[in-house]
Protein backbone atom coordinates (compact mmCIF):
# COMPACT_ATOMS: atom_id res chain seq x y z
CA UNK A 1 0.00 0.00 0.00
CA UNK A 2 2.72 2.05 1.08
CA UNK A 3 4.06 1.74 -2.76
CA UNK A 4 0.68 2.45 -4.15
CA UNK A 5 0.25 5.49 -2.05
CA UNK A 6 3.79 6.73 -3.19
CA UNK A 7 2.81 5.97 -6.51
CA UNK A 8 -0.62 8.41 -6.91
CA UNK A 9 1.21 10.88 -4.85
CA UNK A 10 3.82 11.16 -7.86
CA UNK A 11 1.44 10.92 -10.45
CA UNK A 12 -0.90 14.04 -8.58
CA UNK A 13 2.56 15.65 -8.76
CA UNK A 14 3.31 15.11 -12.09
CA UNK A 15 -0.06 16.44 -13.13
CA UNK A 16 0.12 19.54 -11.32
CA UNK A 17 3.48 20.12 -12.73
CA UNK A 18 2.13 19.86 -16.28
CA UNK A 19 -0.79 21.90 -15.81
CA UNK A 20 2.29 24.01 -15.13
CA UNK A 21 3.98 23.55 -17.83
CA UNK A 22 3.30 21.80 -20.76
CA UNK A 23 -0.15 21.90 -20.32
CA UNK A 24 -0.85 18.41 -22.23
CA UNK A 25 -4.11 18.30 -19.72
CA UNK A 26 -3.04 14.69 -17.79
CA UNK A 27 -4.68 17.14 -15.32
CA UNK A 28 -7.44 16.31 -15.75
CA UNK A 29 -10.46 14.13 -13.70
CA UNK A 30 -10.54 11.77 -16.87
CA UNK A 31 -7.06 11.17 -17.16
CA UNK A 32 -6.38 10.87 -13.52
CA UNK A 33 -9.33 8.97 -13.23
CA UNK A 34 -8.15 6.08 -14.84
CA UNK A 35 -4.12 6.42 -13.87
CA UNK A 36 -5.43 6.07 -10.25
CA UNK A 37 -7.38 3.41 -10.83
CA UNK A 38 -4.73 1.47 -12.85
CA UNK A 39 -2.27 1.80 -9.72
CA UNK A 40 -4.70 0.80 -7.27
CA UNK A 41 -5.60 -2.06 -9.81
CA UNK A 42 -9.30 -1.20 -10.80
CA UNK A 43 -8.89 0.40 -14.01
CA UNK A 44 -12.67 0.52 -15.07
CA UNK A 45 -13.67 2.30 -11.41
CA UNK A 46 -10.98 4.68 -12.25
CA UNK A 47 -12.63 5.17 -15.82
CA UNK A 48 -15.94 5.72 -14.33
CA UNK A 49 -14.93 8.06 -11.50
CA UNK A 50 -13.01 10.45 -13.71
CA UNK A 51 -15.24 10.31 -15.99
CA UNK A 52 -17.81 11.17 -13.65
CA UNK A 53 -15.77 14.22 -12.04
CA UNK A 54 -14.77 15.72 -15.50
CA UNK A 55 -18.40 16.28 -16.15
CA UNK A 56 -18.98 17.94 -12.91
CA UNK A 57 -15.92 20.21 -13.87
CA UNK A 58 -16.42 20.09 -17.48
CA UNK A 59 -16.43 23.79 -18.24
CA UNK A 60 -15.37 25.37 -15.43
CA UNK A 61 -13.75 28.18 -16.68
CA UNK A 62 -11.83 31.04 -14.01
CA UNK A 63 -10.96 34.00 -16.39
CA UNK A 64 -8.00 36.08 -15.65
CA UNK A 65 -6.21 35.30 -12.09
CA UNK A 66 -8.83 33.69 -10.12
CA UNK A 67 -7.97 30.01 -9.05
CA UNK A 68 -10.78 27.22 -9.68
CA UNK A 69 -11.45 24.34 -7.72
CA UNK A 70 -8.62 21.94 -8.22
CA UNK A 71 -9.24 18.91 -10.71
CA UNK A 72 -6.04 16.90 -10.08
CA UNK A 73 -5.77 16.20 -6.38
CA UNK A 74 -9.57 16.29 -5.30
CA UNK A 75 -10.28 13.42 -8.70
CA UNK A 76 -7.30 11.30 -7.23
CA UNK A 77 -8.79 11.05 -3.74
CA UNK A 78 -12.00 10.52 -5.40
CA UNK A 79 -11.07 7.73 -7.29
CA UNK A 80 -9.13 6.46 -4.55
CA UNK A 81 -11.98 6.32 -1.83
CA UNK A 82 -13.86 4.89 -4.42
CA UNK A 83 -12.02 1.90 -4.86
CA UNK A 84 -10.59 1.26 -1.61
CA UNK A 85 -13.40 1.89 0.09
CA UNK A 86 -15.50 -0.38 -2.34
CA UNK A 87 -18.29 2.08 -2.69
CA UNK A 88 -18.37 2.84 -5.90
CA UNK A 89 -18.81 6.12 -8.03
CA UNK A 90 -21.41 7.77 -5.83
CA UNK A 91 -18.93 8.16 -2.69
CA UNK A 92 -16.60 9.84 -5.39
CA UNK A 93 -18.68 12.81 -6.28
CA UNK A 94 -19.50 13.30 -2.34
CA UNK A 95 -15.61 13.46 -2.34
CA UNK A 96 -14.63 15.84 -5.03
CA UNK A 97 -16.26 18.44 -4.38
CA UNK A 98 -14.94 19.70 -1.05
CA UNK A 99 -11.39 17.92 -1.72
CA UNK A 100 -11.30 20.25 -4.71
CA UNK A 101 -12.06 23.16 -2.23
CA UNK A 102 -9.27 22.00 0.12
CA UNK A 103 -6.94 22.01 -3.30
CA UNK A 104 -8.22 25.63 -4.35
CA UNK A 105 -7.46 27.59 -1.12
CA UNK A 106 -3.27 25.70 -1.32
CA UNK A 107 -3.22 26.92 -4.87
CA UNK A 108 -4.31 30.37 -3.35
CA UNK A 109 -1.42 29.79 -0.59
CA UNK A 110 1.09 28.75 -4.03
CA UNK A 111 0.29 31.55 -5.74
CA UNK A 112 0.39 34.39 -3.24
CA UNK A 113 2.78 33.45 -0.52
CA UNK A 114 5.47 30.67 -1.78
CA UNK A 115 5.70 31.62 -5.74
CA UNK A 116 5.74 35.47 -4.73
CA UNK A 117 8.22 34.44 -2.40
CA UNK A 118 10.72 32.71 -5.54
CA UNK A 119 9.81 36.21 -7.41
CA UNK A 120 11.77 37.92 -5.40
CA UNK A 121 14.57 35.84 -5.37
CA UNK A 122 14.07 36.40 -9.27
CA UNK A 123 14.37 40.30 -8.97
CA UNK A 124 17.63 39.55 -7.24
CA UNK A 125 19.08 37.54 -9.62
CA UNK A 126 17.98 39.95 -12.02
CA UNK A 127 19.41 42.67 -10.91
CA UNK A 128 22.86 40.79 -10.76
CA UNK A 129 22.17 39.78 -14.00
CA UNK A 130 22.26 35.95 -13.18
CA UNK A 131 20.60 34.23 -15.78
CA UNK A 132 21.02 30.85 -14.21
CA UNK A 133 19.81 31.95 -10.88
CA UNK A 134 16.81 33.42 -12.39
CA UNK A 135 16.21 29.93 -14.43
CA UNK A 136 16.12 28.47 -11.14
CA UNK A 137 13.87 30.27 -9.26
CA UNK A 138 11.14 29.98 -11.90
CA UNK A 139 11.68 26.40 -12.09
CA UNK A 140 11.99 25.75 -8.17
CA UNK A 141 7.96 26.42 -7.40
CA UNK A 142 7.49 22.93 -9.45
CA UNK A 143 8.76 20.81 -7.10
CA UNK A 144 7.08 22.90 -4.31
CA UNK A 145 3.82 20.78 -5.69
CA UNK A 146 5.32 17.74 -4.20
CA UNK A 147 4.95 19.01 -1.01
CA UNK A 148 1.11 20.65 -1.77
CA UNK A 149 -0.98 17.97 -3.32
CA UNK A 150 1.73 15.16 -3.80
CA UNK A 151 2.13 14.89 0.19
CA UNK A 152 -1.90 15.42 0.90
CA UNK A 153 -2.56 12.56 -1.54
CA UNK A 154 -0.27 10.33 -0.18
CA UNK A 155 -1.74 10.78 3.29
CA UNK A 156 -5.59 10.48 1.75
CA UNK A 157 -4.61 7.43 0.26
CA UNK A 158 -1.91 5.47 2.76
CA UNK A 159 -4.08 6.56 5.85
CA UNK A 160 -7.29 7.46 4.66
CA UNK A 161 -9.70 4.97 4.09
CA UNK A 162 -9.12 3.23 7.07
CA UNK A 163 -9.71 6.72 9.25
CA UNK A 164 -12.64 7.88 6.99
CA UNK A 165 -14.47 4.55 6.28
CA UNK A 166 -16.04 3.97 9.79
CA UNK A 167 -17.82 7.40 9.25
CA UNK A 168 -18.71 6.73 5.79
CA UNK A 169 -20.34 3.79 6.91
CA UNK A 170 -22.19 5.80 8.99
CA UNK A 171 -23.45 8.04 6.88
CA UNK A 172 -27.11 7.13 5.71
CA UNK A 173 -27.44 5.91 2.19
CA UNK A 174 -29.67 8.87 1.09
CA UNK A 175 -27.30 11.31 2.09
CA UNK A 176 -25.07 9.74 0.02
CA UNK A 177 -27.59 9.29 -2.91
CA UNK A 178 -28.30 13.43 -2.26
CA UNK A 179 -24.81 14.65 -2.61
CA UNK A 180 -24.72 12.41 -5.79
CA UNK A 181 -27.78 13.79 -6.85
CA UNK A 182 -26.08 17.37 -6.21
CA UNK A 183 -22.66 16.28 -7.60
CA UNK A 184 -24.87 15.77 -10.71
CA UNK A 185 -26.24 19.23 -11.35
CA UNK A 186 -22.39 20.87 -10.90
CA UNK A 187 -22.10 21.03 -13.95
CA UNK A 188 -24.78 23.11 -14.15
CA UNK A 189 -22.31 25.66 -12.55
CA UNK A 190 -19.47 25.03 -15.00
CA UNK A 191 -21.50 26.18 -17.56
CA UNK A 192 -22.90 28.99 -16.61
CA UNK A 193 -19.37 30.16 -15.73
CA UNK A 194 -18.76 29.35 -19.27
CA UNK A 195 -21.93 31.40 -20.66
CA UNK A 196 -20.69 34.62 -18.87
CA UNK A 197 -17.33 34.40 -20.29
CA UNK A 198 -18.98 35.45 -23.94
CA UNK A 199 -19.46 38.86 -23.69
CA UNK A 200 -21.31 39.16 -27.11
CA UNK A 201 -24.87 38.37 -26.00
CA UNK A 202 -26.18 38.52 -29.72
CA UNK A 203 -24.43 35.28 -29.89
CA UNK A 204 -27.23 33.29 -27.67
CA UNK A 205 -28.87 31.53 -30.54
CA UNK A 206 -26.57 29.36 -31.22
CA UNK A 207 -26.74 28.75 -27.71
CA UNK A 208 -30.19 27.23 -28.69
CA UNK A 209 -29.24 25.94 -31.92
CA UNK A 210 -26.91 23.36 -29.26
CA UNK A 211 -29.88 22.88 -27.09
CA UNK A 212 -32.45 21.76 -29.67
CA UNK A 213 -29.91 19.66 -31.53
CA UNK A 214 -29.18 18.10 -28.13
CA UNK A 215 -32.10 17.69 -26.55
CA UNK A 216 -34.81 17.28 -29.89
CA UNK A 217 -32.59 15.92 -32.08
CA UNK A 218 -30.48 13.42 -29.82
CA UNK A 219 -27.36 14.25 -31.34
CA UNK A 220 -24.54 12.88 -29.44
CA UNK A 221 -21.83 14.61 -27.67
CA UNK A 222 -19.15 14.10 -30.88
CA UNK A 223 -21.99 15.56 -32.89
CA UNK A 224 -22.08 18.50 -31.13
CA UNK A 225 -18.82 18.95 -31.07
CA UNK A 226 -19.08 18.96 -35.65
CA UNK A 227 -21.69 21.06 -35.20
CA UNK A 228 -19.68 23.83 -33.07
CA UNK A 229 -17.20 23.82 -35.53
CA UNK A 230 -19.50 23.84 -38.41
CA UNK A 231 -21.72 26.92 -36.86
CA UNK A 232 -18.56 28.62 -36.75
CA UNK A 233 -17.47 28.44 -40.20
CA UNK A 234 -20.99 29.12 -41.54
CA UNK A 235 -20.26 32.28 -38.94
CA UNK A 236 -17.64 33.31 -40.62
CA UNK A 237 -18.62 32.89 -43.71
CA UNK A 238 -21.67 35.12 -43.40
CA UNK A 239 -19.62 38.00 -41.67
CA UNK A 240 -17.25 38.19 -44.62
CA UNK A 241 -15.30 41.24 -43.84
CA UNK A 242 -17.22 43.12 -41.87
CA UNK A 243 -15.40 44.88 -38.42
CA UNK A 244 -15.13 43.00 -35.20
CA UNK A 245 -15.50 44.81 -32.24
CA UNK A 246 -13.11 43.95 -29.51
CA UNK A 247 -15.08 43.15 -26.31
CA UNK A 248 -14.30 44.29 -23.05
CA UNK A 249 -12.86 41.48 -20.96
CA UNK A 250 -13.57 41.06 -17.03
CA UNK B 1 28.82 41.31 -44.82
CA UNK B 2 26.34 39.07 -45.38
CA UNK B 3 27.91 36.45 -43.37
CA UNK B 4 28.27 39.00 -40.42
CA UNK B 5 24.20 39.72 -40.75
CA UNK B 6 23.02 36.42 -40.71
CA UNK B 7 25.41 35.52 -37.44
CA UNK B 8 23.79 38.76 -35.82
CA UNK B 9 20.57 37.21 -36.06
CA UNK B 10 18.63 34.56 -33.86
CA UNK B 11 19.29 30.90 -35.26
CA UNK B 12 16.32 28.14 -35.17
CA UNK B 13 18.49 26.58 -32.48
CA UNK B 14 17.77 30.15 -30.86
CA UNK B 15 14.32 30.01 -31.52
CA UNK B 16 13.97 26.32 -30.26
CA UNK B 17 15.43 27.26 -27.06
CA UNK B 18 13.43 30.06 -26.31
CA UNK B 19 10.29 27.17 -27.47
CA UNK B 20 11.36 24.96 -24.36
CA UNK B 21 11.50 27.64 -22.00
CA UNK B 22 8.00 29.18 -23.37
CA UNK B 23 6.41 25.65 -21.68
CA UNK B 24 7.72 27.20 -18.56
CA UNK B 25 6.03 30.69 -18.77
CA UNK B 26 3.55 29.91 -15.41
CA UNK B 27 5.57 27.81 -13.59
CA UNK B 28 6.24 30.43 -10.84
CA UNK B 29 2.74 32.17 -11.63
CA UNK B 30 2.15 34.29 -8.30
CA UNK B 31 -0.33 37.32 -7.35
CA UNK B 32 2.35 40.17 -7.80
CA UNK B 33 3.17 40.05 -10.87
CA UNK B 34 1.81 36.93 -12.57
CA UNK B 35 4.20 35.45 -15.55
CA UNK B 36 6.83 38.24 -14.98
CA UNK B 37 9.31 35.79 -14.06
CA UNK B 38 8.54 33.04 -16.68
CA UNK B 39 8.34 35.64 -19.65
CA UNK B 40 11.81 37.05 -18.57
CA UNK B 41 12.92 33.28 -18.73
CA UNK B 42 11.66 32.85 -22.16
CA UNK B 43 14.03 35.89 -23.34
CA UNK B 44 17.31 34.16 -21.62
CA UNK B 45 18.37 32.55 -25.42
CA UNK B 46 18.01 36.11 -26.49
CA UNK B 47 20.11 37.75 -23.51
CA UNK B 48 23.09 35.24 -23.65
CA UNK B 49 23.83 35.90 -27.52
CA UNK B 50 24.04 39.26 -27.55
CA UNK B 51 25.20 40.75 -23.96
CA UNK B 52 27.67 39.37 -22.33
CA UNK B 53 28.54 41.88 -19.26
CA UNK B 54 25.74 41.16 -16.38
CA UNK B 55 24.81 44.83 -16.07
CA UNK B 56 23.67 44.44 -19.79
CA UNK B 57 21.96 41.45 -18.98
CA UNK B 58 20.41 43.04 -15.47
CA UNK B 59 18.95 45.80 -17.84
CA UNK B 60 17.28 43.32 -20.12
CA UNK B 61 16.01 40.65 -17.31
CA UNK B 62 14.69 44.11 -15.23
CA UNK B 63 12.44 45.06 -18.39
CA UNK B 64 10.76 41.93 -18.77
CA UNK B 65 10.63 41.14 -14.93
CA UNK B 66 7.23 43.68 -15.43
CA UNK B 67 3.98 42.55 -14.69
CA UNK B 68 2.65 39.74 -17.38
CA UNK B 69 -0.63 37.63 -17.84
CA UNK B 70 -1.69 35.85 -20.46
CA UNK B 71 -2.88 32.46 -21.37
CA UNK B 72 -0.09 30.54 -20.67
CA UNK B 73 0.06 28.10 -24.67
CA UNK B 74 -0.89 31.76 -26.80
CA UNK B 75 1.86 34.01 -24.76
CA UNK B 76 4.11 32.10 -27.14
CA UNK B 77 3.21 34.81 -29.72
CA UNK B 78 4.68 37.91 -27.33
CA UNK B 79 7.27 35.66 -26.70
CA UNK B 80 8.47 35.34 -30.42
CA UNK B 81 7.40 39.22 -30.85
CA UNK B 82 9.53 39.92 -28.01
CA UNK B 83 12.35 37.80 -29.14
CA UNK B 84 12.72 39.56 -32.66
CA UNK B 85 12.34 43.03 -30.65
CA UNK B 86 14.93 42.41 -28.83
CA UNK B 87 17.27 41.26 -31.55
CA UNK B 88 16.55 44.14 -33.31
CA UNK B 89 17.22 46.29 -30.60
CA UNK B 90 20.20 44.78 -29.69
CA UNK B 91 21.66 44.71 -32.99
CA UNK B 92 20.51 47.76 -34.75
CA UNK B 93 19.44 50.57 -31.80
CA UNK B 94 16.80 51.44 -33.90
CA UNK B 95 13.69 51.15 -32.10
CA UNK B 96 13.04 51.91 -28.28
CA UNK B 97 13.43 49.33 -26.05
CA UNK B 98 10.13 50.93 -24.26
CA UNK B 99 8.06 49.24 -26.98
CA UNK B 100 8.82 45.87 -26.43
CA UNK B 101 6.96 46.31 -23.29
CA UNK B 102 4.28 48.22 -24.85
CA UNK B 103 3.32 45.33 -27.51
CA UNK B 104 3.17 42.90 -24.89
CA UNK B 105 1.03 44.71 -22.24
CA UNK B 106 -1.24 45.43 -25.67
CA UNK B 107 -1.16 41.76 -26.46
CA UNK B 108 -2.03 40.46 -22.89
CA UNK B 109 -5.98 41.04 -23.18
CA UNK B 110 -6.92 39.98 -26.49
CA UNK B 111 -4.78 36.68 -26.77
CA UNK B 112 -6.16 35.89 -23.16
CA UNK B 113 -9.75 36.58 -24.08
CA UNK B 114 -9.28 34.48 -27.38
CA UNK B 115 -6.69 31.97 -25.89
CA UNK B 116 -9.55 31.00 -22.77
CA UNK B 117 -12.20 30.62 -25.40
CA UNK B 118 -10.23 28.72 -27.84
CA UNK B 119 -8.71 25.86 -25.03
CA UNK B 120 -10.88 26.24 -22.43
CA UNK B 121 -13.88 27.38 -23.57
CA UNK B 122 -14.19 25.25 -26.41
CA UNK B 123 -11.46 22.89 -27.55
CA UNK B 124 -10.93 20.90 -24.43
CA UNK B 125 -14.61 20.84 -23.46
CA UNK B 126 -15.51 19.12 -26.49
CA UNK B 127 -12.90 16.68 -25.86
CA UNK B 128 -12.85 16.46 -22.36
CA UNK B 129 -16.82 15.22 -22.78
CA UNK B 130 -16.11 13.16 -25.90
CA UNK B 131 -13.88 11.40 -23.85
CA UNK B 132 -16.13 11.00 -20.49
CA UNK B 133 -19.04 9.56 -22.86
CA UNK B 134 -16.95 7.09 -24.49
CA UNK B 135 -15.19 6.27 -20.54
CA UNK B 136 -18.61 5.97 -19.22
CA UNK B 137 -19.00 3.14 -21.41
CA UNK B 138 -16.27 1.17 -20.01
CA UNK B 139 -13.69 2.31 -22.89
CA UNK B 140 -10.65 3.73 -22.45
CA UNK B 141 -9.96 4.85 -26.15
CA UNK B 142 -11.48 8.25 -25.21
CA UNK B 143 -8.91 9.28 -22.81
CA UNK B 144 -6.42 8.18 -25.10
CA UNK B 145 -7.80 10.16 -28.03
CA UNK B 146 -8.14 13.34 -25.63
CA UNK B 147 -4.73 13.67 -24.22
CA UNK B 148 -3.30 13.28 -27.87
CA UNK B 149 -5.87 15.95 -28.78
CA UNK B 150 -4.89 17.82 -26.41
CA UNK B 151 -0.79 17.51 -26.99
CA UNK B 152 -1.07 18.61 -30.48
CA UNK B 153 -2.97 21.62 -29.71
CA UNK B 154 -0.80 22.63 -27.07
CA UNK B 155 2.63 22.21 -28.59
CA UNK B 156 1.22 23.08 -32.08
CA UNK B 157 0.31 26.83 -30.62
CA UNK B 158 3.61 27.39 -28.49
CA UNK B 159 5.42 26.21 -31.55
CA UNK B 160 3.37 28.71 -34.01
CA UNK B 161 3.83 31.25 -31.36
CA UNK B 162 7.59 31.08 -31.30
CA UNK B 163 8.62 31.08 -34.31
CA UNK B 164 5.91 33.01 -36.28
CA UNK B 165 5.50 35.46 -33.30
CA UNK B 166 9.85 35.80 -34.76
CA UNK B 167 9.58 35.86 -37.54
CA UNK B 168 6.77 38.39 -37.98
CA UNK B 169 7.93 40.65 -35.58
CA UNK B 170 6.15 43.77 -35.02
CA UNK B 171 4.76 44.19 -38.23
CA UNK B 172 2.28 41.20 -36.69
CA UNK B 173 1.11 43.26 -33.83
CA UNK B 174 -0.35 45.67 -36.31
CA UNK B 175 -1.54 42.83 -38.48
CA UNK B 176 -3.43 41.35 -35.56
CA UNK B 177 -4.58 44.97 -34.46
CA UNK B 178 -5.60 46.24 -38.28
CA UNK B 179 -7.31 43.14 -39.47
CA UNK B 180 -9.19 42.43 -36.18
CA UNK B 181 -8.10 38.96 -36.97
CA UNK B 182 -8.26 38.48 -32.57
CA UNK B 183 -11.64 39.69 -32.34
CA UNK B 184 -12.95 37.83 -35.12
CA UNK B 185 -11.12 34.61 -33.76
CA UNK B 186 -12.89 35.44 -30.47
CA UNK B 187 -16.45 35.49 -31.43
CA UNK B 188 -15.80 32.74 -33.51
CA UNK B 189 -14.98 30.85 -30.54
CA UNK B 190 -17.67 32.13 -28.61
CA UNK B 191 -20.13 30.81 -31.66
CA UNK B 192 -18.54 27.34 -31.48
CA UNK B 193 -18.92 27.34 -27.16
CA UNK B 194 -22.36 28.20 -27.20
CA UNK B 195 -23.20 25.67 -29.47
CA UNK B 196 -21.41 23.13 -27.88
CA UNK B 197 -22.53 24.71 -24.01
CA UNK B 198 -26.27 24.46 -25.38
CA UNK B 199 -25.50 20.70 -26.63
CA UNK B 200 -24.06 19.64 -23.81
CA UNK B 201 -26.39 20.88 -21.13
CA UNK B 202 -28.40 18.30 -21.52
CA UNK B 203 -26.25 15.65 -21.68
CA UNK B 204 -23.91 16.37 -19.11
CA UNK B 205 -26.23 17.92 -16.33
CA UNK B 206 -27.90 15.43 -14.57
CA UNK B 207 -30.70 15.82 -13.08
CA UNK B 208 -33.85 13.67 -13.29
CA UNK B 209 -37.05 14.11 -11.05
CA UNK B 210 -38.91 10.70 -9.79
CA UNK B 211 -42.07 13.21 -8.61
CA UNK B 212 -44.92 10.83 -9.63
CA UNK B 213 -48.91 11.38 -9.40
CA UNK B 214 -52.03 9.54 -9.89
CA UNK B 215 -55.03 10.84 -12.40
CA UNK B 216 -57.57 8.42 -11.84
CA UNK B 217 -56.21 4.40 -12.13
CA UNK B 218 -53.27 5.88 -14.04
CA UNK B 219 -49.99 6.96 -12.51
CA UNK B 220 -48.17 10.06 -14.28
CA UNK B 221 -44.57 10.70 -14.16
CA UNK B 222 -43.70 14.36 -13.56
CA UNK B 223 -40.21 13.51 -15.81
CA UNK B 224 -42.03 11.76 -18.67
CA UNK B 225 -44.54 14.29 -18.90
CA UNK B 226 -41.16 16.96 -19.54
CA UNK B 227 -39.77 14.59 -21.80
CA UNK B 228 -42.60 14.85 -23.94
CA UNK B 229 -42.77 18.49 -23.82
CA UNK B 230 -39.39 19.84 -23.52
CA UNK B 231 -36.34 16.95 -23.27
CA UNK B 232 -33.75 18.57 -20.94
CA UNK B 233 -36.04 21.20 -19.31
CA UNK B 234 -34.33 20.39 -16.27
CA UNK B 235 -30.76 20.66 -17.07
CA UNK B 236 -31.44 23.69 -18.88
CA UNK B 237 -33.37 25.62 -16.29
CA UNK B 238 -30.75 24.72 -13.81
CA UNK B 239 -28.06 25.91 -15.69
CA UNK B 240 -30.15 29.30 -16.35
CA UNK B 241 -30.68 30.02 -12.43
CA UNK B 242 -26.72 29.49 -12.30
CA UNK B 243 -26.10 31.81 -14.49
CA UNK B 244 -28.72 33.97 -13.44
CA UNK B 245 -27.27 33.83 -9.36
CA UNK B 246 -23.83 34.47 -11.09
CA UNK B 247 -24.60 37.48 -13.00
CA UNK B 248 -26.96 39.42 -11.76
CA UNK B 249 -27.17 37.93 -8.12
CA UNK B 250 -22.92 37.82 -7.84
CA UNK B 251 -22.99 34.95 -6.68
CA UNK B 252 -19.74 33.59 -6.29
CA UNK B 253 -19.15 29.58 -8.44
CA UNK B 254 -18.38 28.19 -5.52
CA UNK B 255 -21.24 28.91 -3.27
CA UNK B 256 -23.63 27.72 -6.26
CA UNK B 257 -22.04 24.23 -6.12
CA UNK B 258 -22.10 24.04 -2.50
CA UNK B 259 -25.62 25.14 -2.73
CA UNK B 260 -26.47 22.42 -5.50
CA UNK B 261 -24.71 19.46 -3.29
CA UNK B 262 -27.24 20.93 -0.36
CA UNK B 263 -30.48 20.83 -2.79
CA UNK B 264 -29.42 17.57 -3.92
CA UNK B 265 -29.87 16.27 -0.47
CA UNK B 266 -32.97 17.98 0.32
CA UNK B 267 -34.70 16.73 -3.16
CA UNK B 268 -33.72 13.21 -2.63
CA UNK B 269 -34.72 13.47 1.22
CA UNK B 270 -38.00 15.02 -0.02
CA UNK B 271 -38.58 12.35 -3.37
CA UNK B 272 -38.48 14.80 -5.80
CA UNK B 273 -35.37 14.30 -7.02
CA UNK B 274 -33.42 10.62 -8.22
Amino acid sequence: MFLKALLVALWVTWGLIDEQTFQFQTTRPIITGPVVGLILGDVKTGLLVGATVELMFLAVVFVGTAVPPDPTLSSAIATAFAILTGKGADIAVATALPVALIGQVVTTLQYTVVNVFFLHRGDKYAAEGNLRGLTLMNTLPLLMNFIFYGLPAFLAVYYGPTFVKPYIDMIPAKIIQGLAAGGGMIGAVGFALLLKSIKALYLWPYFAIGFIASAYLKINILGIGLLAITAAALHSHFMGSQKYVESPRM
Amino acid sequence: MTDERSAERLTRKDLWSIFFRQIFIRSALNFERHQAMGFANAMIPVIRKYYKTPKERAEVLKRHMELFLTQPMVSAIPIGIAAAMEERYATKKDIDPESINAVKTALMGPLAALGDSLINGTARPILAGFAAALAMQGSIIGPIIFLIGMTIITLGIRYYGVFKGYEQGVRMVADLQKSGLIAKLTELAGVAALVVIGGFIPQVVNVKTVVAYKAGDTVIKLQETLDGLMPGVLPLGITLIMYYLMTRKKVSAVTLMFLLMVLGVIGVYLNILG
